[in-house]
């Protein structure tokens, strides 16, 4: 049975249809002791069927030392949202509900090069010095959890400086532990400065400058 | 049973000029831009969250919704309405409203990215969960504070909670709580609850659930461990302290209306309306709990998104003539 219903792969279908460059999801999987890597694996083999331009990519987390380092990977499920280069988006725990719309969005964010920054924000990125690693902890019920995932999305792809992970956390309780994590979203800065909730564009940069 | 929510922002022109913008995607804005649609008004709504819906995303279950004899999950009932609007032709940008520019022929719209111009405007914004005024509320919020019992309820397994209010909110979010709770306070500042009474009678009877009325919160005390918050009887004038893990508040909300401070006349803190959902200034339009009312609930904020929409296209029809 497919994971994704009709009604949901005929609007991925019209979304995806705005691709212009390819993109490859290069998922980082193993058959054992790993929560949803099953379904996250079902889950990109239906999308990279619903447009040519877009593939998946599968390694063994186990067994695939080059590939895990060479995208950084230290958990799974993982995906890396691959175009031209690597940008540095990344997805731990599997995009479900509404984390969804962030898989979507930074497929075609990577694929068009399409973007929504403010002037302040690129400015700020244009001048950024130190490498910045931005964790969005994130729930596949926080409807308010996309537009942060999306946001520091935006920043890795904008800026060589900038990495950004979606964590879906129920997934990777001893994170929650570590993090103390008692809502999402909580983004946290180069693992040590935190912000609650989905915070504007400045907000963030205000925290990110404070964090440097 | 894994689901996948597909929101993604329209892709509209800023150039364009569009015969009304809706700013706000709660039930009173998603019902306009149904109507608006159909009228096939080149309509545009803003809505600064991913997921439209307003208060109802932030709501369990609803049960006094028309239409609906089993109790609706608040974001089961704003998506079927995103959709349904959306098969009209209903566009969604995922902009946040910064200020507007109401009077003259043509009236502005300013967010972060774009400036966007309409003949109308519909104001939709709602309103937001009012704060206790805690010192550190705001650093906590997400983190033991919290407004969102959907949200966050699940963060507290086994946890000891208080949730501070007396209406029908925090009633019916304490029950929705208290399936993850170990415990949990329901603290109020009077001993009468506004709560309809169905629901108080649901609240008396979950074991998990102590009342304690005639109570304010004095401090927050989220540095310390445990965790605890300083409350005060008002009657006795006696403090005392509360081991708690979180606490979730739900004591009214204030209207949205800071994007049009001296622009619109108000009544009340709310925007006043005149007949047909009108505002003070023509061409602009009020719904939902943004506006001065008696009742603010999704049956109402519907009704008053659909006046809205069929004055605006009568509006326009005239304006044409
Ligand atoms: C916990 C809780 C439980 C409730 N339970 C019930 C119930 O059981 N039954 C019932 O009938 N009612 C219930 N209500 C009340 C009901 O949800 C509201 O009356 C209803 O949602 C009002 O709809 P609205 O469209 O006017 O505003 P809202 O739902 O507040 O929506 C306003 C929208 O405008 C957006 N917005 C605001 N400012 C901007 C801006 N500057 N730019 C862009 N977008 C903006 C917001 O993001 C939001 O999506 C409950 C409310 C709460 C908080």
């Amino acid at each position: 049975m497919p994971i994704l219903d009709d009604k949901v792969m005929q609007e991925v279908k019209k979304a995806l249809e705005k691709m212009q460059k390819p993109v490859t999801l290069e998922l980082f999987s193993q058959s054992f002791e790993c929560g949803y890597c099953k379904e996250t694996h079902q889950l990109l083999e239906e999308l990279s069927a619903a447009n040519p331009l877009l593939s998946m990519k599968l390694h063994q987390f186990e067994s695939d030392a080059d590939a895990v380092k060479q995208f950084g990977i230290d958990k799974i499920p993982a995906i890396a949202v691959i175009g031209e280069k690597d940008y540095g988006i990344r997805f731990y725990g599997i995009p479900a509900g509404y984390e969804f719309s962030s898989l979507l969005s930074a497929i075609l964010l990577v694929s068009t090069g399409i973007y929504k920054l403010t002037t302040e924000t690129k400015a700020f990125l244009d001048n950024l010095k130190k490498p910045v690693h931005l964790q969005i902890f994130v729930t596949p019920t926080c409807p308010y959890c996309p537009p942060a995932v999306m946001l520091a999305h935006q920043m890795a792809f904008y800026s060589e400086k900038v990495k950004a992970d979606m964590v879906e956390i129920s997934e990777f309780p001893h994170l929650a532990q570590k993090y103390s994590v008692q809502g999402v979203p909580r983004t946290t800065i180069n693992e040590k400065w935190f912000v609650e909730g989905a915070a504007p564009e400045a907000m963030l940069i205000a925290k990110i400058k404070e964090s440097l | 049973m894994l689901d996948f929510n597909l929101n993604l922002s329209a892709t509209a022109d800023p150039s364009e000029l569009y015969d009304v913008i809706i700013i706000g995607g709660g039930p009173a804005g998603l019902t306009a831009g149904l109507y608006a649609a159909r009228y096939k008004l080149k309509t545009l709504m803003m809505e600064k969250e991913m997921v439209p819906g307003g208060q109802l995303i932030a709501t369990q279950w609803v049960e006094n919704y028309p239409g609906f004899p089993e109790p609706v999950l608040g974001q089961k009932l704003a998506k079927d309405m995103e959709e349904q609007a959306k098969l009209f032709g209903l566009e969604i940008m995922r902009e946040d409203v910064e200020s507007v520019q109401l009077s003259g022929e043509i009236k502005e719209v300013k967010t972060p990215y774009n400036t966007w111009k309409a003949k109308t405007i519909l104001i939709a914004t709602g309103s937001s969960p009012r704060k206790l005024g805690l010192a550190d509320e705001a650093k906590y919020a997400g983190n033991g504070v919290s407004y969102c019992a959907t949200c966050d309820g699940p963060f507290y397994p086994d946890k000891v909670v208080a949730v501070v209010g007396g209406g029908n909110s925090a009633f019916e979010e304490a029950l929705f709580i208290a399936k993850y709770a170990r415990k949990l306070y329901l603290i109020h500042r009077s001993d009468s609850f506004t709560a309809d009474s169905i629901l108080q009678e649901r609240v008396k009877a979950e074991p998990k659930i102590e009342l304690i009325p005639n109570t304010v919160v004095e401090s927050l005390a989220f540095a310390e461990n445990p965790r605890h918050l300083m409350i005060k009887n008002i009657v006795s004038n006696k403090e005392s302290k509360l081991t708690v893990d979180g606490i979730f508040i739900f004591i009214g909300s204030i209207p949205n209306t800071g994007l049009f401070d001296g622009q619109l006349e108000l009544e009340n803190g709310y925007i006043k309306s005149y007949p047909d959902n009108a505002t003070s200034i023509e061409g602009v339009w009020v719904a939902g709990d943004v506006q001065e009312k008696k009742l603010r609930q999704v049956a109402t904020a519907v009704g008053d998104g659909a006046n809205a929409a069929h004055a605006i296209n009568s509006y326009l029809l005239h304006r044409q003539a």
